[in-house]
């Protein structure tokens, strides 16, 4: 080696990168050292092999396609909150790459203009909730605490359940406000992420269940006996749809 | 103004998506994630748009792979925070092709795999995406002469993973 940066010079030249003096410098240098020149045949050659076998990918046509739509979409807000039958790609993608997970109570529906715009509501005060100091009003790991704690605050008595025991322990309850209603707000954990749990009564017309992913957040709606839930997280979605599982579970074991 | 911006923001990113992608696809190794990094990458990109010009000779898919890299490394953090830092996982990769199947081509890319994601990212951006070594500067966030001592060690490992496999 004639100086320590020899290799990098030579892939700099290779590359075309090296300034013209270094160049000649660097010819003159590999003409009469067959070391260095060997060198450099198995670069050009390495070259070659990564070429021919390192593929490269085309885009999903889909992908493209979803991408020009929102090229062509107006403003971002307005953007984000239409209705746009596309979206429906991620649940189904997801629900593919996911075979094993039971689908079957998940009808990968999506909500109309309304259902989006609560939809949005919901993922703002998840989003609200992470800030520092918001994320909980009655930080507690019992049940028996949190659920009271609502007494007086609302004018129902949200179920209340910690699923510490499956990896999702309760962190707290909290007044948020959502849908233009106060409603109850219930923080659980999974590692280092936050799963806001938002649920009132339903109305009379049920909707659901469906999902929805936005700037990174997983959000699972349902309806189940007398409450309405929203489970926002930034978890995997096959993670959250356990947990949403577990909370379907622990209020039909309440109710028989 | 406002309506002239997403036409050309289709012309100027749109005919870069395989680029973005592919990159993605090396970052995150799993095409569905890669798919959704790209999506994501692309609506930020959209949303900055407008302060896009070009300025100090940045390509138009430089600026989207820059945009793409952070966002894959921003992913990783929040879904993966290991992932980034750990080496290729054989375990992960149950389809990987018996030994003695191996050709040249399939070491090749097993061994750009098992690169530590410094050094992937600059050999997919130089070898498959033909960025000069600006380009990659920006891309990556680090000084031109990092780029080049970074390309040159890949290439170093890439030639030893290749070589070993000759021995076997």
């Amino acid at each position: 080696m004639t100086h320590p940066n020899f290799e990098a010079q030579v892939d700099a030249y290779l590359d075309g990168e090296l300034a013209t003096g270094d160049a000649r410098q660097l010819e003159t240098h590999l003409a009469q050292c067959p070391e260095c020149t060997r060198f450099r045949d198995q670069r050009v050659e390495l070259r070659a092999v990564i070429v021919a076998g390192v593929p490269t990918f085309q885009a999903p046509a889909a992908l493209r396609e979803r991408i020009r739509e929102a090229a062509r979409g107006t403003s971002p807000a307005t953007r984000a909150g239409r209705f746009n039958p596309r979206n429906l790609w991620r649940p189904l993608a997801l629900a593919a790459s996911l075979a094993v997970v039971a689908l079957g109570s998940w009808t990968l529906a999506l909500q109309r203009a309304a259902g989006e715009a609560l939809a949005d509501d919901v993922l703002a005060s998840h989003i609200r909730s992470l800030m520092p100091g918001h994320l909980t009003d009655v930080p507690s790991s019992d049940q028996h605490t949190v659920k009271p704690w609502f007494n007086g605050r609302l004018d129902y008595s949200p179920p209340v359940y910690d699923f510490a025991g499956r990896g999702y322990p309760l962190l707290g309850g909290r007044l948020d406000y959502v849908g233009g209603r106060p409603v109850a707000a219930l923080v659980y954990g999974r590692r280092q992420h936050m799963i806001n749990v938002f649920l009132w009564p339903a109305g009379r017309d049920p909707a659901g269940p469906s999902t929805r992913t936005r700037q990174g957040y997983h959000e699972l709606h349902w309806t189940a006996g007398d409450y309405t839930y929203w489970v926002v997280s930034d978890l995997g979605l096959a993670e959250l749809r356990d947990f949403a599982q577990l909370l379907r579970q622990a209020e039909l074991s309440t109710k028989s | 103004m406002e309506s002239r911006a997403p036409a050309r923001f289709e012309d100027v990113v749109l005919p870069h998506l395989d680029a973005a992608y592919t990159l993605a696809r090396y970052l995150v190794r799993n095409a569905q994630d890669a798919e959704d990094i790209v999506q994501d990458a692309c609506l930020r990109a959209l949303k900055y748009f407008a302060g896009f010009r070009g300025e100090g000779g940045t390509s138009a898919r430089a600026w989207l792979l820059t945009i793409v890299r952070n966002t894959a490394h921003s992913w990783h953090k929040r879904h993966r925070p290991d992932a980034l830092t750990t080496e290729f996982d054989e375990t992960q990769h149950s389809d990987a092709v018996p030994h003695d199947h191996v050709d040249a081509k399939e070491t090749i890319g097993r061994a750009l795999e098992r690169l530590a994601p410094e050094f992937r990212e600059v050999i997919v951006l130089r070898e498959l995406q033909g960025l000069s070594y600006k380009e990659i500067s920006d891309v990556a966030g680090v000084p031109v002469g990092t780029v080049m001592s970074r390309l040159s060690r890949a290439r170093a490992r890439l030639q030893d993973a290749l070589r070993e496999e000759e021995v076997r």
